[in-house]
C-alpha cells in the first residue's frame, strides 16, 4: 500500500508541476521599441534618443534632474557644493558605493569619467558644455571627495552633470557594468537590447527586472505589437493611433498636454545660401514672414497633422515650461487681412490669384521636410493651401534625412524648411547656440562673421549676457527679451508644441510623465508591475 | 476591339476620366477640412483622405496621371532603345563596344536608387506638374539599356538573316527595306517590350510615392495614396482607403491579362 501512494505521488507531482505556473513567479520585465540601434554604447558618446535611453537606464551619475519638479537631487553624490564665483564644485560620493558587478565605485572613477568626457578623443559632444574643456580640472581627495574647477560659471550645471556617467576607471565597458538602474547584458545587432537590474544600484532593488529594447522602425508595427501585449509602452506615440489603442479596455493611451517640443517652419537668409537673390530679399523681409505666420492656420494643423493631440506654438519655448516663458509674449496672431496688408505694405501686389513682388517676381518656393513623418508631410500640405490664399505657390519636397541634412548644414540649398526642434532641458541656453548669429546652428542664416541685423545683433549680446549671469531673475529677463524679438521677427515660425502621448500596459503602476526626457521612463525604478502582463 | 480584356481597359479609363470630369474642378486638391476621413457620402462618392480630399477624384487623376505618364514614358524608352539598339546591330564592332559597355553599367544599377540619386540633385522647387513629368521622364531615360540589348541581338540576327540577305540581292532600296521588312520584324519584340515597361514604370511610380518621393503634392500619385495604408488607425476608420490598392491590382491584373494574350497569339 505504501509503495503505492508513493507512486501515486510521484505520478501525481509532475502533473502539480506542470500546473503551476512557475512564470508568474520570476520578476517582471518590460519591453517597448527603439528607433535603430546605438552607434556607441560609450555614454560620453550619446547622440541620438536611442542612446539617451541606454544611457539613463544604465549610467549612474553625481547628481540627477528630477524631469518632474525639475530640482536637482543627490545622485551617486550625497551631497555637493559650488563655490560663490561658480567655478569650483566640490562632490561628496556615498559610501559604499558599488559597481554592477559589485567592484566599489570611487572618486578615482568620478575623475576618469569626467577626464574622458573631456579628452578631445572621445569627441564627446558633452565637453563642450563646459565652455573650455581644455581648461577644466578634477582632483580627488581621499575616496569620496572630487573637486572640478571650471574655467567659468556654468549655468546649466545640474543638467550637465545629469548627463555625466560614471564608468569604472580606465575601463569604459559599454554599459555592461554599470552604475545605473540597469547594465546591458545581451545585445543582438538588428533586432534588441537587454538590460537586467544592478544588483548594487545605490538607492534600492528595482521591481522590474529586465527590460527589452527591441530595434523597430516602423510605428505601425510597433502599435501592432503593443497591441498584441508584445510590448509594455510606446513613448511619443504618434497621434493618430491614440483614438485606436483607447478602443480597448482599459484605455491605455493617454495625452499629457504641450510638450516641450516644437514644429517650426523657417526661410533660408543664408548669405552664401545657392538661391535667387530676389528670394533671399523676400526671406529677408520682416512683413513676408510675419505675414506666413499670420496665414497659417494652426489650429487645423493641431486638429489634421495631430489629431488634435498638440498644441497652438508662437514661441520656442511651450506652455508647458512655464519657468521660462514669457507671459507677456505679444506674438502675430492668425489674420489673413493683415497678413495681406502686410505684403502690400512691402510692395507685393496680388493679381489673378498670385502674388507678385515689387519687381514683378511671382512669389513661389519650395517647403522642404523630411520623408516619412505623416504629421510634417500633412502640416506642409496644409500650409501649401493655407498660403495660397495669400497667392503664394508653395512647392511641398519631402526628401530623405541625410539629403534633408547636408541640404541644410552643407549647401544651403532649400528655400523653407519644415522641421521640429528638441527642447531636453527647461533651461533655453540649453539650445543658446541656434540662437547665436555666430553658430552653425543659426539655421535661417548660419555662420554669420557679424550679425547680419540689428536684431540679431541685440540677441547675441542678451545670449552672451544671460550666461555670464548668476541671478536667474536677470536670466529670465533676458530670455524674456529674445522670445520678444523671435516672435516681432518672425525667423522661426512657430507652428505647433507636440503633446506629450503615450500608451502603457495598465499593469505598469507608478507612471509620472513629465515634460523633460525621458518623459515616460524617468522613474522607472519605482514602477511596479502586477501579475496580469505576465 | 476583338479582345475583351482590351476592352475592359479602354473601359477603365474612359470611366476615370468621366469620374474626373464629373467631379468639381480641383476636387482632387481642395482640401474640406471639416470632412476628414469622411464615409461615403453624396458629395464625397468613396469619402475623403486625412486632409479631406475626395478619394474618388483623386484616385481616378492619381491613375489616368500614372497609366498615361507610363505610357508616354515606355513609347519614349522604346524609341531610345531602337535607336540605340538600332546602332548596336548595325555599326562596325569598334563602335559598338563602348555603346554596349555603357549599357551593361546602366543594367547593373538598381533603378530606383539611381531615380533616387538624380532626383534629390534637381532643382527643389518645381510645379507638382514638372515634378510627375521629370519623374516619369527619368525611368525612360534610365530604362532603356534592357530593350536595347535585345533589339541590338534581334537586328544583328536579321542583318544577317537570308531574307535580308535575298532583299539586298533583289535591289530594294534601303528605306523600304526598313519601312517594310526590318520594323514588321521588330514590331512584336516592341509590343512586348511596352507591355513589360508599363507596369514596370507604374510600379516603380507607386513605390517611389510609398516613400514620399517622385510626384510632389498636392498631385496625387498612386504611391502617395498608398501611404495611407501604413497606418493602421487610418485603415480602422475607413476601409475605403483600400480602394487605390484594389484600383492599383485591377490595372496590373488587366495589363498582365493583355501581354498574356498577346503572348498566346
Amino acid at each position: 500500500m505504501t509503495v503505492h501512494r508513493l507512486l501515486r505521488q510521484f505520478l501525481f507531482l509532475p502533473v502539480l508541476l506542470a500546473a503551476c505556473p512557475l512564470h508568474a513567479a520570476a520578476a517582471p520585465e518590460l519591453s517597448w521599441a527603439i528607433g535603430g540601434d546605438p552607434r556607441s554604447f560609450d555614454p560620453a558618446k550619446v547622440e541620438d534618443e536611442t542612446e539617451e535611453t541606454i544611457r539613463y537606464l544604465t549610467g549612474g551619475v553625481l547628481i540627477r534632474l528630477n524631469r518632474q519638479t525639475q530640482a536637482i537631487e543627490p545622485a551617486l553624490a550625497e551631497k555637493w557644493t559650488v563655490t560663490p564665483d561658480g567655478r569650483t564644485v566640490v562632490f561628496s560620493l556615498r559610501p559604499g558605493l558599488r559597481f554592477s558587478d559589485g567592484t566599489p565605485l570611487t572618486s578615482r572613477d568620478v575623475a576618469w569619467s569626467i577626464q574622458h568626457i573631456l579628452d578631445k578623443k572621445t569627441e564627446s559632444a558633452l565637453a563642450e558644455e563646459f565652455l573650455k574643456p581644455s581648461e577644466v580640472t578634477v582632483e580627488t581627495s581621499g575616496a569620496q571627495t572630487v573637486r572640478v574647477h571650471l574655467p567659468a560659471r556654468i549655468v546649466t550645471l545640474g543638467s550637465l552633470f545629469d548627463e555625466i556617467v560614471i564608468q569604472p576607471e580606465g575601463k569604459p565597458c559599454a554599459s555592461r557594468v554599470s552604475s545605473g538602474i540597469y547594465s546591458v547584458d545581451q545585445y543582438q545587432p538588428g533586432r534588441s537590447i537587454h538590460l537586467s537590474r544592478n544588483n548594487y544600484y545605490w538607492k534600492h532593488l528595482p521591481q522590474v527586472a529586465g527590460i527589452r529594447l527591441e530595434v523597430m522602425q516602423n510605428r505601425d508595427e510597433e502599435v501592432m505589437r503593443f497591441r498584441r501585449g508584445q510590448l509594455s509602452l510606446i513613448d511619443e506615440l504618434p497621434p493618430e493611433y491614440l483614438a485606436l489603442i483607447n478602443r480597448s479596455s482599459p484605455p491605455s493611451a493617454h495625452d499629457m498636454g504641450p510638450s516641450l517640443d516644437t514644429e517650426q517652419l523657417w526661410f533660408n537668409q543664408g548669405n552664401g545660401a545657392p538661391i535667387p537673390e530676389t528670394e533671399k530679399a523676400w526671406f529677408r523681409n520682416q512683413d513676408f514672414r510675419v505675414a506666413v505666420a499670420q496665414a497659417v492656420h494652426r489650429s487645423d494643423l493641431v486638429r489634421v497633422a495631430f489629431a488634435g493631440h498638440a498644441t497652438p506654438a508662437d514661441s520656442f519655448i511651450s506652455p508647458a515650461n512655464a519657468e521660462w516663458r514669457n507671459m507677456q509674449l505679444r506674438a502675430p496672431r492668425e489674420d489673413k487681412h493683415a497678413a495681406l496688408a502686410h505684403l502690400n505694405a512691402a510692395g507685393f501686389r496680388m493679381r489673378a490669384g498670385l502674388l507678385y513682388d515689387a519687381a514683378g517676381n511671382q512669389v513661389t518656393f519650395s517647403l522642404l521636410t523630411n520623408a516619412g513623418n505623416p504629421a510634417r508631410e500633412k502640416m506642409a500640405a496644409l500650409i501649401q493651401q493655407d498660403l495660397l490664399e495669400l497667392g503664394m505657390r508653395v512647392n511641398v519636397v519631402t526628401l530623405g534625412f541625410p539629403e534633408l541634412i547636408e541640404r541644410l548644414m552643407h549647401t544651403q540649398n532649400y528655400e523653407a524648411c519644415l522641421l521640429g526642434g528638441v527642447n531636453v532641458q527647461p533651461d533655453p541656453s540649453t539650445v543658446a547656440n541656434v540662437w547665436l548669429s555666430s553658430s552653425e546652428d543659426h539655421q535661417w542664416n548660419p555662420k554669420e562673421p557679424q550679425p547680419a541685423t540689428p536684431w540679431e545683433k541685440e540677441i547675441d549680446t542678451l545670449v552672451q549676457a544671460q550666461a555670464a549671469e548668476g541671478d536667474t531673475a536677470r536670466r529670465k529677463q533676458a530670455w524674456d527679451r529674445i522670445q520678444q524679438i523671435v516672435a516681432d521677427q518672425q525667423p522661426f515660425i512657430y507652428l505647433v508644441y507636440r503633446d506629450i502621448t503615450f500608451a502603457a500596459s495598465p499593469a505598469i503602476q507608478g507612471i509620472s510623465p513629465a515634460p523633460l526626457r525621458p518623459q515616460l521612463i524617468w522613474n522607472i525604478d519605482t514602477w511596479k508591475v502586477s501579475a496580469a502582463t505576465q | 476591339m476583338r479582345r475583351p480584356d482590351a476592352l475592359w481597359a479602354l473601359g477603365l479609363l474612359l470611366l476615370l476620366a468621366a469620374t474626373l470630369v464629373a467631379r468639381p474642378h480641383g476636387s482632387w486638391s481642395a482640401q474640406d477640412r471639416a470632412q476628414l476621413l469622411a464615409p461615403p457620402s453624396t458629395t464625397h462618392p468613396a469619402g475623403t483622405d486625412s486632409l479631406g480630399r475626395d478619394r474618388l477624384s483623386r484616385m481616378s487623376m492619381a491613375c489616368l496621371l500614372s497609366l498615361s505618364g507610363s505610357a508616354v514614358a515606355a513609347c519614349l524608352t522604346i524609341l531610345l532603345a531602337v535607336l540605340v539598339g538600332g546602332w548596336i546591330g548595325l555599326a562596325p564592332s569598334y563602335a559598338r563596344a563602348p555603346v554596349l559597355l555603357l549599357c551593361d553599367l546602366l543594367l547593373c544599377l538598381p533603378l530606383l536608387f539611381l531615380f533616387l540619386v538624380v532626383r534629390s540633385t534637381l532643382p527643389l522647387n518645381l510645379p507638382p506638374w514638372r515634378s510627375a513629368l521629370i519623374t516619369l521622364g527619368l525611368f525612360a531615360l534610365l530604362s532603356w539599356p534592357s530593350g536595347a540589348r535585345l533589339i541590338a541581338a534581334r537586328v544583328s540576327e536579321a542583318r544577317t538573316s537570308a531574307w535580308m540577305l535575298q532583299a539586298r540581292a533583289a535591289g530594294i532600296p534601303a528605306t523600304r527595306l526598313l519601312c517594310s521588312f526590318v520594323v514588321p520584324y521588330l514590331f512584336p519584340l516592341l509590343i512586348a517590350e511596352f507591355l513589360t515597361c508599363l507596369p514596370l514604370f507604374i510600379i516603380a511610380e507607386a513605390n517611389l510615392g510609398l516613400l514620399g518621393l517622385g510626384v510632389g503634392e498636392p498631385l496625387p500619385s498612386w504611391g502617395g495614396l498608398l501611404r495611407e495604408l501604413d497606418n493602421s488607425a487610418v485603415l480602422a476608420t475607413s476601409y475605403w482607403s483600400l480602394l487605390p490598392l484594389a484600383s492599383l491590382m485591377l490595372v496590373m491584373g488587366l495589363l498582365q491579362s493583355i501581354s498574356l494574350r498577346k503572348e498566346s497569339a
